[in-house]
């Protein structure tokens, strides 16, 4: 079992470097088929050990060597196959199989295509040793990784100029990637601290020594790292205020945005908190935080997407807005729930990303769902999963979400947090409504796309093959609840709903199910039959604060972007140049400029001489008489 | 071989004078071979090196002036061997990658002249013996400077010189009184740094005496507000210069804090923890604003280093193993990544003559191998776990947070600022379109530049991979030298912020 372990772990890194040294050469394309398949060796690995786990009980936990060991401080490579992280590498391993079978047509005609494969893998082999991890080290080891990677993956097409915020609002690839990339540093600073202070209360980073340790520590270190923990989870999942890149990161080739800014990566922080959840459990402030700006996050990503006509800004909203729902659970306590709504998610979610990266294949990039329109009869395959993935997101049975996000809006009830609840449920009606004006707007109606010369044609047929097992899961992950709540909880913390709840449940689903169902229909009027726009609504306030982000992408570029490049600038040219360095000249030229007015001195004329020998003796003697009075 | 590091001290200079009668032509290759045979000395130094123990090793000592205590003493420990064996690596390496044409003869003289020196400084356990090689590796730098520097070269280097000069001499008189100190308690003279770290100097004198040392360390590290030679020396110095500089001669000043300051003053390095505290988070907050401003890539790296030498300087103030020993990595890791970053840039002046980065944009397309070189190089600028730059950043902060949280949260801003103007330089080179017509027809890495990167990078990885047989036997020595704080220190603060985790152990 030892061995699966390290093959799971191994596999994608062996993959990355093998696409790695072809990185420099033209597109071949064993070099992806090789890929994929060193990542479904990967996957099978990953599922023989959840299936050794889920029938054994028992873990698999490997050390492999020595990382960082100074005085009483030590670190290994520890990797541990449990309940928590066997599940997560069997959905990052099997949404990353597809997506690199996905690569091999949606990325066919790119010349970096190996280059792709090598960062795809890589990301992979960062993302496993990020739920891998025995020890809070390694998986910031992961955290890191992961943030590179994407760092790779949104700059994926660096080469594009950078233009102005009106016509692109990511303004460039690689600008995205810098932003990400330093949003993620922000909150990193977070989670160091957080590693800092467990480390010097505990004494370690191991996970079990440090839970083993909880109840010796003061509730003030503990919310201390709980909070500092969770400024980390911020980052990676893009919660709200750090939440802007997630959305600019749609820069990236699709396929990318399927896997890490969707299904996989953006998780991370939410699998922080399941994994640290003996710290969070006993926090009871910053859980409710937690489940409050989780809520928070759900509602306002949800309001955005409401209006946006980027296909795939639509779809990263709702990642956000998704997220904020597993945050929401995981604060609420309900850890299993967040869990099982992570992979559930992932599922129907990755889905959604790759059919409309076949939507996007087929429009040649063009990504305005008001450019579309009609594209059913084309595109009969990838309308079905797309429609199906957001039957799955919009929580109507029986797909996978209507399971998983319905637990959780009933444990926001059940946690008595009725504000949470309504506003959960409000975004679940805004959850159908965006994703179906989004279906509706691409596959049905006028065939809008017909005036700008666009011929759209469907997908490769492997593609959609290899799409298929995602299709499956949507529908059916939604059923293995009740084992998966058996399975999880020999290592997470039970959650079960009260006596009260348990007689309303029929009626909260209910109520659910109508404010979804509503928020199709009413997508279905405005949208099924053909575009419809009105100038009136286009100019109204609400639209303009929902279209422009509420202008936060604005603000942040007002009153941090520009004001530290210009401090930056003032700093250097001012400071440092004026003040610092010129006091340094200043003094050498005093000297330099003392040393000549003396050299006047020197005449080499003996009166002269004699009347500063003079003047010398007159001031000794003063200053003689002087010091004499006043000693 | 028990003079080894007598051998590692003047194999080079003595080359370096018979190198006068190579034939010019034949001057780079045979720099090259002595530079190597010294990289492969100070690699057999290490192989040799017990690791498992604290104290100095292969020590040589034989009396100079008798009268006045001065004798050649020499060793080595944990804390110097890296910094010996990293200065002969980038001697050898920065050669090795050398383009300059011109009197290329001088330039390897002088460069084996300039590693004698150091050496010697980090090998040194006699305060004249070190006060000596210290001062004389002005010479040689000035020299690389002011000859092969560009336009600005006589103002830098003599900027270089004089200020640092300055600061040499007021730690001399600390030396000379820490020595006639010696002679008032004992009676006798002595230089030997060992018998110095046995003096206990009351508060007040501690305080006098620490200053003078912190000028000399401070304008070589060079701490804020003391720094601003050092952007016009790499401005002006050639690339071998500036590689020169940046990964060896300022570790001199923070390796200096270590050898002299903290064991000797211990009560006052406790004391000044604060404000070196504060002037480190300024150097790493104030200098990374200032690396973002810059339009030349050499500056962006120039800046760069003295907020990198900021989380040093916090390292050793640390007080405890983590911190310190961290440090002392962190010294290597940013000797490695600057000088290959010192490097890089001189890659691409030699191309284009330029340094200005808006000549440049989408420098990837043209050149892969160049910018993966360099990406590699940016991430462990940055502090990319399992790169070079993660452990000793990490071990900083970590230690540093005993002493204060805040501190360090404002400390740890570095792994963002240093992102924001790293990020910066890369998207204005290497992203975006080709603008510059010219810049297509840029020919990638050649063999010789590959070759002089590959080492680099196998090590920016390896030690980020397994640092373990570097940071053992450092951590040795470092431990061992706290526990002596410990015990020497004669104030109760200082008493409880050092902490010595081996004292601890060995109890038990």
């Amino acid at each position: 079992m030892e061995n699966l372990v390290y093959i799971a772990l191994f596999a994608p890194l062996v993959s990355s470097l093998f696409a790695g040294l072809f990185a420099m050469s033209p597109r071949k394309t064993f070099v992806g088929v090789v890929s994929s398949l060193l990542l479904f060796i990967s996957f099978i690995s990953s599922a023989v050990l959840g299936y050794h786990i889920a029938t054994t009980g028992a873990n698999v936990h490997v050390t492999m060597m020595d990382w960082i060991s100074v005085a009483d401080l030590h670190i290994p490579f520890g990797f541990i196959a449990d309940h928590v992280s066997v599940t997560m590498m069997v959905v990052v391993s099997l949404v990353s199989t597809i997506v690199h079978i996905y690569s091999i047509g949606y990325m066919d005609h790119d010349k970096s295509f190996n280059r792709f494969f090598s960062y795809l893998s890589a990301f992979v082999f960062s993302m496993l040793v990020l739920v891998m991890s025995d020890n809070f080290a390694g998986l910031f080891i992961g955290w890191e990784g992961v943030g590179v990677c994407s760092w790779l993956l949104i700059g994926f097409w660096y080469h594009k100029p950078d233009v102005s915020r009106e016509e692109n609002p990511s303004i460039s690839p690689s600008w995205a990637a810098n932003e990400a990339f330093i949003m993620n540093r922000i909150a990193d600073l977070g989670m160091l601290v957080g590693l800092f202070i467990i480390f010097w209360s505990t004494g370690s980073l191991q996970y079990d020594v440090v839970f083993s340790q909880i109840p010796n520590l003061a509730p003030a270190v503990l919310t201390a790292a709980a909070m500092a923990l969770f400024i980390g989870a911020m980052g990676k999942s893009a919660q709200f205020p750090l939440h802007t890149w997630l959305t600019d990161a749609m820069e990236g080739p699709t396929p990318v945005s399927a896997l890490i800014h969707a299904a996989t990566m953006v998780t991370a922080g939410v699998f922080l908190v399941i994994r640290a959840n003996p710290i969070f459990s006993v926090t009871p402030e910053v859980s409710y935080f937690i489940a409050a700006l989780g809520t928070f996050v759900a509602f306002f990503a949800a309001s955005m997407a409401l209006v946006n006509r980027d296909l795939k800004r639509i779809i990263a909203f709702s990642t956000l807005s998704q997220l904020g729902y597993m945050f929401a659970a995981a604060g609420l306590g309900a850890y299993w729930i967040a869990l099982f709504h992570l992979a559930a998610h992932a599922f129907f979610k990755a889905l959604l990303f790759l059919g409309a990266g076949n939507v996007m294949h087929a429009m040649h990039g063009e990504l305005d769902i008001f450019k579309m329109g009609g594209l059913k009869k084309q595109m009969r395959w990838t309308y079905a999963y797309m429609g199906l993935a957001s039957l799955a997101l919009a929580g109507i049975p029986p797909l996978a979400g209507f399971f998983s996000k319905d637990a959780i809006i009933e444990t926001a009830f059940n946690e008595g947090t009725l504000i949470l609840w309504a506003m959960l449920v409000i975004t679940a009606g805004m959850t159908a409504f965006y994703s179906f004006r989004q279906v509706f707007l691409t596959f049905l109606g006028d065939e809008r796309y017909k005036e700008f010369g666009i011929h759209p044609h469907e997908m490769y047929g492997f593609v959609l093959i290899a799409m298929s097992p995602l299709a499956i899961l949507a529908v059916i992950a939604g059923f293995f609840r009740d084992w998966f709540n058996s399975f999880i909880i020999h290592l997470l913390p039970n959650y079960e709903m009260s006596e009260n709840t348990h007689h309303l449940a029929l009626i909260l689903g209910a109520i659910v199910l109508v404010v979804a169902v509503s928020g199709i229909i009413l997508a279905y009027k405005k949208y099924a039959k053909g575009l419809k726009r009105s100038e009136k609504t286009e100019n109204g306030l609400i639209y303009k604060l929902l279209i422009n982000q509420y202008y936060i992408p604005k603000i942040y570029e007002a009153l941090i972007t520009k004001p530290y490049a210009e401090i930056s600038k003032l700093m250097w040219t001012k400071v440092d140049m004026r003040i610092v360095d010129a006091t340094v000249d200043g003094i050498a030229k005093f000297i330099y400029k003392s040393g000549d007015g003396s050299r006047k001195m020197q005449t080499g004329n003996l009166s002269n001489y004699l009347n500063w020998m003079a003047g010398g003796a007159l001031a000794l003697l003063f200053i003689a008489v002087a010091s004499s009075v006043i000693g | 071989m028990s003079f080894i590091l007598s051998i590692l001290i003047f194999f080079p200079v003595v080359a370096g004078i018979l190198g006068f009668i190579v034939e010019k032509g034949s001057a780079r290759v045979y720099g090259i071979s002595i530079a190597a045979i010294e990289f492969i000395l100070s690699l057999w130094l290490w192989m040799n090196f017990d690791s498992t123990s604290a104290s100095m090793q292969f020590v040589e000592f034989f009396p100079i002036v008798k009268d006045f205590g001065i004798n050649y003493y020499v060793g080595v420990d944990g804390i110097s061997l890296f910094l010996v064996v990293m200065t002969t690596l980038m001697t050898l390496i920065g050669m090795t990658s050398m383009t300059i044409k011109t009197e290329i003869k001088n330039m390897v003289v002088t460069l084996l002249f300039l590693e004698m020196t150091m050496v010697g400084v980090f090998l040194a356990l006699d305060a004249i013996v070190f006060y000596f090689f210290w001062e004389l590796s002005l010479v040689p730098m000035l020299y690389i400077i002011g000859a092969w520097g560009g336009p600005l070269r006589v103002y830098a280097s003599i900027k270089f010189f004089l200020y640092t000069f300055t600061g040499s001499l007021i730690m001399l008189v600390g030396m000379l009184f820490v020595a006639y100190s010696f002679y008032s308690i004992t009676g006798v003279w002595s230089f030997a740094l060992t018998d110095w770290y046995a003096l206990k100097f009351d508060l007040n004198y501690q305080f006098w005496l620490f200053l003078a040392f912190f000028v000399g360390f401070a304008i070589k590290v060079p701490m804020f507000p003391f720094h601003t030679w050092l952007p016009y020396a790499h401005g002006q110095a050639p690339t071998i210069g500036s590689v020169i500089l940046a990964a060896v001669l300022l570790k001199m000043g923070t390796y200096g804090f270590v050898r002299f300051s903290l064991p000797m003053f211990p009560d006052a390095s406790v004391m000044m923890i604060l404000p070196i505290a504060i002037i480190s988070i300024i150097m790493i907050i104030y200098t990374a604003m200032v690396a973002y401003a810059q339009e030349d890539m050499k500056q962006v790296i120039a800046y760069s280093s003295v907020s990198h030498m900021g989380i040093i300087m916090l390292g050793i103030f640390a007080m405890n193993s983590q911190g310190i020993t961290g440090s002392i990595f962190q010294m290597l890791s940013h000797g490695i990544v600057s000088g290959a970053l010192f490097m890089l840039v001189g890659v691409i002046y030699d191309r284009t003559h330029t340094k200005i980065m808006s000549n440049f944009g989408g420098l990837a397309t043209i050149m892969p191998k160049y910018a993966l070189v360099f990406g590699i190089m940016l991430m462990a600028s940055v502090g990319l776990p399992l790169t070079i730059g993660f452990v000793g950043e990490f071990l900083v902060l970590i230690g540093f947070y005993k002493v204060s949280p805040i501190l360090t949260i404002l400390a740890g801003t570095s792994i963002i600022v240093g992102a924001i103007y790293m990020l910066s330089v890369y998207k204005k080179s290497f992203f975006g379109e080709v603008t510059n017509e010219e810049n297509k027809k840029l020919k990638d890495l050649n063999a010789k530049e590959l070759w002089s990167f590959i080492p680099l990078v196998a090590i920016v990885i390896w030690l980020g991979i397994y640092p373990k047989p570097v940071l053992t036997p450092i951590d040795n020595s470092v431990q061992a030298m706290l526990s002596f704080m410990k015990e020497k220190a004669i104030t109760p603060e200082a008493k409880n912020m050092i902490i010595a985790t081996q004292a601890a152990k060995e109890a038990k």
